[in-house]
């Protein structure tokens, strides 16, 4: 990546050559500044396509099934589909995929692998929004307090923050699921199934997620309220409310944007591995974390059916991590790495 | 969709039973000369609970102990035909027993020159103390329990036997005059009679002797104090990791029979832990030490493609004595006409193919297997495996219920489970029923054992205890044994629908009564009709196992005494 540094260095030197010469000079934001940054690296900008690309799959896929363009609950298990005797396998190659059903079948229930991995994306790209955007919402808040406030807020904030750290979260997500999906349900009337369950894993994600996000922002907030623009405001008489929120917090997209787009493909991938150990949605609801569960013992005998869920995750969990170093770079060049 | 087998049990025999062999040239193995000498290696998945006697229910379990480690004073025979499989056989005594005041006490005779894995010998005394321990409900856990009811033990005020075990002792006089000791000749004394309890005996290992003195109580879970041609290495079971039998040299083949156990391997050696993937891509590849590997663990039907060639010969597929099945609760479920719409639009079928097709499962029609003595179809379950969900329409609008109908399906989630839920869901739902699925974990005995469960229907399994209908219906829907008749119960111990019908309790308890198997056999079969009557159960399909053994293994054999798991009897290894 350093190579790409130099690049960017070479491109802001090139932009001052151009200011010292005679032509006219539009003055940039630091926003256009680093959307130009950001265009012209390009393997920021194949992964910003992909994720693009699975975010309207994912926006669209509930539609389809409504409209009946997809299908990922049908089954289509009589022998014309699958090969009863040797255990359900689809017939044809590639775990049968034909113009019908592009991605092949399910062994043993003949239901649509294409259908299922789309609808799956939704799911799973939901439940790893929502745990990120809470996780950085309240992650932000509790940075700017603690690293504004100082003092015993700060300690204590900072206390929370080991203690929440120091817990073994995916213990506490097994042993935890059963009674608190009980008071989801019940106390507080959250619909019982996909929902609840779905619920479940945000909130847990979230409580343990926020603490590493508000760590970051609580450095940045350090050295932010040193600057003459904070005194300023303070001596005007402002509030603590505007002091966070309309003074500092506006100096903190990046690295919160930054945070968002690292989190994120750590949540994927975490779904993923909880649907292994039975938390979250439950079957026949399709993610791709349950659909990868269910067809890792066909690695062998249908390797298509085992190998589709599992590139969907890699390529997006890979390509979130590349826009979030992409991001990082365009907004801060100089950042250390 | 192993752990119900904990509950579920050794078997019985019917000629459907013969083992049915996948391109398996001559039986099993037998074309290879069994042969004494080299070692056994034996994978198990899921760490065992107990090695105690008196606390181990698991059918494969029970079966391997008989031949390697815990003899009874009776055995089943290394047999495939079902007949000869379950009779019981002398072991530790000299005869298969004798009854007498109409079944209700039963004598036995202890051999001479059996002894313990120690040298001394096997006493009178130390059967009588085995069955003793059972009393002990607060230690001695996880067992059969049936000498509780049957053993002439008055009941205290709780309903339960005033005698309270051997490490208590309250009410010690009682079970003495219960079963007493003249010689080498043991007598039991039943309230009620008990024409099979000898079966009881072969089947199971709650009446096994043990030695007092080597008695911890909890402690002694996974002691192994052998009187069988094996001994534990160490004495004890490691549970997460197993254990390895070696020849006991205080065993004297002289007082066994060849026909119970041949124990040709000098060694056995258990592994704990792997995964059912692992241990097949293991047998399969066959390679180092697998050449010599059995599992009790059946092929997952991902596996199937690969029984091809060379591995097919290695490999058996055989009909279990468990019959899979679904339990509406009835607590939730009152109306009878919503169960019968959600019996007849039931897709069995589709729920087979889902769980591995024809090399899986058979089609069941009663919960009873059609392995056990007396088997009769239930004709509430003739219709269509696929299902009929016109029918089942019709039914729910003559119930008067508004549609779509909400139900919540319980069942043990694994990766094929999900699919098989996903099949009836898809089934039910044609029907006009909504159904949500509620796959759980590890917790799902616990979950569905909860009167307050809120499912309306939820899946289970089960195995006979031993050759008799009166080890599968009346312990899965008698409401009075099961707690389900006692409000201040909470829970309802077998009886996962909560079901309770008096006529149904009436024929069982005809049947308890009964002094000759016939008579037992009928009365079983009339509660059986009562059952489908009031759709206590809906049956799934009777499981079938699949097994690849190591190259190197010879007369590999899954017999009804092995719960069709397979036997450590005939088994041998070749070099």
């Amino acid at each position: 990546m350093s190579l790409q540094e130099s690049q960017l260095e070479s491109l802001e030197s090139s932009s001052l050559a151009d200011s010292a010469g005679n032509q006219a000079v539009a003055g940039l934001s630091p926003t256009k500044l680093a959307i130009r940054r950001f265009r012209k690296d390009r393997l920021s900008m194949v992964s910003f396509v992909v994720v693009a690309l699975y975010i309207l799959a994912a926006l669209a896929a509930p539609f389809l099934v409504r409209l009946g363009v997809i299908d990922p609950f049908t089954f289509n298990n009589s022998e014309k589909y699958l090969d009863i005797a040797q255990g359900g396998i689809p017939h044809g190659a590639f775990g049968g995929m034909s113009l019908e059903h592009p991605l092949g079948l399910e062994p043993g229930t003949g239901r649509d692998v294409m259908s299922r991995l789309w609808y799956g994306i939704t799911f799973s790209l939901t439940i790893a929004l929502s745990a990120t955007l809470i996780a950085v919402a309240i992650g932000t808040t509790m940075g700017i307090i603690s690293g504004f406030s100082g003092g015993k807020t700060d300690a204590v904030v900072g206390r929370v923050i080991d203690l929440t750290l120091s817990f073994p979260q995916t213990l506490m997500l097994l042993a935890l699921s059963g009674v608190m999906i009980g008071l989801l349900t019940e106390k507080l009337n959250v619909p019982a199934g996909d929902v609840a369950n779905g619920l479940y894993v945000i909130l847990v994600l979230a409580i343990f997620g926020w603490p590493s996000v508000a760590r970051l922002i609580r450095g940045q907030v350090l050295s932010i309220r040193e600057r003459e623009f904070i005194d300023a405001a303070r001596l005007l008489g402002a509030s603590r409310r505007r002091l966070y929120f309309k003074e500092v917090l506006p100096n903190l997209w990046a690295p919160v944007l930054v945070s968002f787009t690292l989190t994120m493909p750590a949540y994927i991938s975490a779904e993923a591995a909880l649907s292994y150990l039975n938390v979250g949605i439950k079957p026949p609801t399709p993610t791709l974390g349950n659909i990868l569960k269910s067809s890792i013992s066909y690695s062998s005998a249908d390797f298509a059916f085992f190998f589709f869920p599992a590139f969907l995750i890699a390529i997006i969990v890979v390509s979130f991590n590349l826009l979030g170093d992409g991001i990082r770079d365009a907004l801060d060049p100089k950042a250390d790495r | 969709m192993a752990s119900y087998k904990k509950r579920a049990l050794a078997v019985v025999a019917a000629a459907s039973m013969a083992v049915s062999l996948a391109a398996c040239g001559g039986g099993g193995s037998s074309s290879n000369q069994a042969s004494d000498g080299g070692t056994l290696y034996y994978y198990v998945f899921k760490p065992y609970e107990h090695m105690d006697p008196q606390r181990t229910y698991l059918g494969v379990q029970m079966s391997n102990f008989t031949r390697m480690n815990y003899r009874a004073l009776v055995s089943f025979p290394i047999a495939t035909d079902p007949k000869e499989a379950s009779t019981p056989t002398a072991d530790l005594a000299t005869d298969a027993g004798t009854a007498s005041n109409g079944s209700k006490t039963w004598k036995f005779t202890v051999k001479d020159g059996v002894k313990w894995e120690d040298g001394k010998a096997i006493t009178c005394e130390d059967f009588k103390y085995g069955a003793s321990r059972v009393f002990a409900t607060d230690v001695i856990t996880g067992g059969p329990s049936y000498i509780l009811s049957y053993l002439d033990v008055p009941a205290g005020k709780d309903g339960l036997p005033s005698y309270k075990g051997p490490y208590k002792k309250t009410g010690q006089a009682a079970f003495d005059k219960a079963i007493t000791c003249d010689g080498k000749t043991i007598t039991y004394n039943f309230k009620k009679p008990w024409p099979d309890f000898n079966l009881a005996i072969a089947a199971l290992h709650m009446m096994d002797p043990y030695r007092q003195d080597k008695d911890k109580g909890d402690k002694s879970n996974y002691t192994v104090f052998s009187n069988g041609p094996y001994k534990l290495e160490g004495g004890v079971w490691n549970k997460e990791k197993g254990g390895t039998f070696v020849r006991n040299d205080q065993y004297d083949p002289k007082t066994d029979d060849k026909k119970i156990r041949e124990a040709n391997p000098d060694k056995i050696i258990f592994q704990v832990g792997n995964p059912t993937e692992t241990i097949y891509d293991r047998i399969i590849a066959d390679a180092g030490n697998d050449k010599f590997a059995v599992t009790s663990q059946s092929l997952p039907p991902s596996y199937y493609s690969q029984i091809q060639g060379e591995v097919a010969d290695r490999a058996v597929n055989v009909e279990s004595p468990f019959v899979d099945y679904l339990s509406p609760n009835f607590l939730q479920m009152k109306d009878p006409k919503v169960r019968e719409a959600l019996k007849v639009s039931t897709d069995a079928e589709s729920w087979i193919t889902a769980g591995g097709g024809e090399k899986a499962y058979s089609p069941a029609e009663s919960v009873v297997n059609p392995v056990t003595v007396g088997y009769e179809d239930n004709p509430a379950f003739s219709g269509p495996q696929s299902g009929d969900p016109d029918a089942a329409k019709k039914l729910l609008k003559e119930a008067g219920v508004s549609t779509p109908y909400p139900i919540t399906f319980t069942y043990p989630s694994s990766e094929t489970a999900d699919k098989q839920a996903a099949a009836l869901k898809q089934g039910w739902e044609k029907a006009g029923f909504k159904v949500t699925l509620d796959g759980l974990g590890d917790t799902y005995y616990d979950e569905i054992n909860k009167k307050s469960n809120k499912a309306d229907v939820v899946w289970a399994g089960w195995g006979s205890d031993w050759p008799s209908a009166i080890t599968v219906t009346p312990p899965l829907f008698d409401g009075r044994p099961n707690g389900v008749t006692d409000p201040k119960v909470p829970t309802n111990g077998s009886d996962y629908g909560n079901y309770n019908s008096d006529a149904f309790n009436k024929l069982v308890d005809q049947a308890q009564n009964a002094t000759s198997l016939d008579d037992q056999t009928k009365a079983l079969q009339e509660a059986d009709k009562v059952l489908g009557q009031d759709v206590a159960y809906i049956p799934l399909e009777i499981t079938k196992f699949n097994f690849v053994h190591g190259s190197k293994v010879t007369d590999f054999e899954n017999t009804p005494a092995s719960a069709m798991y397979p036997d450590l009897g005939p088994i041998g290894v070749s070099k």
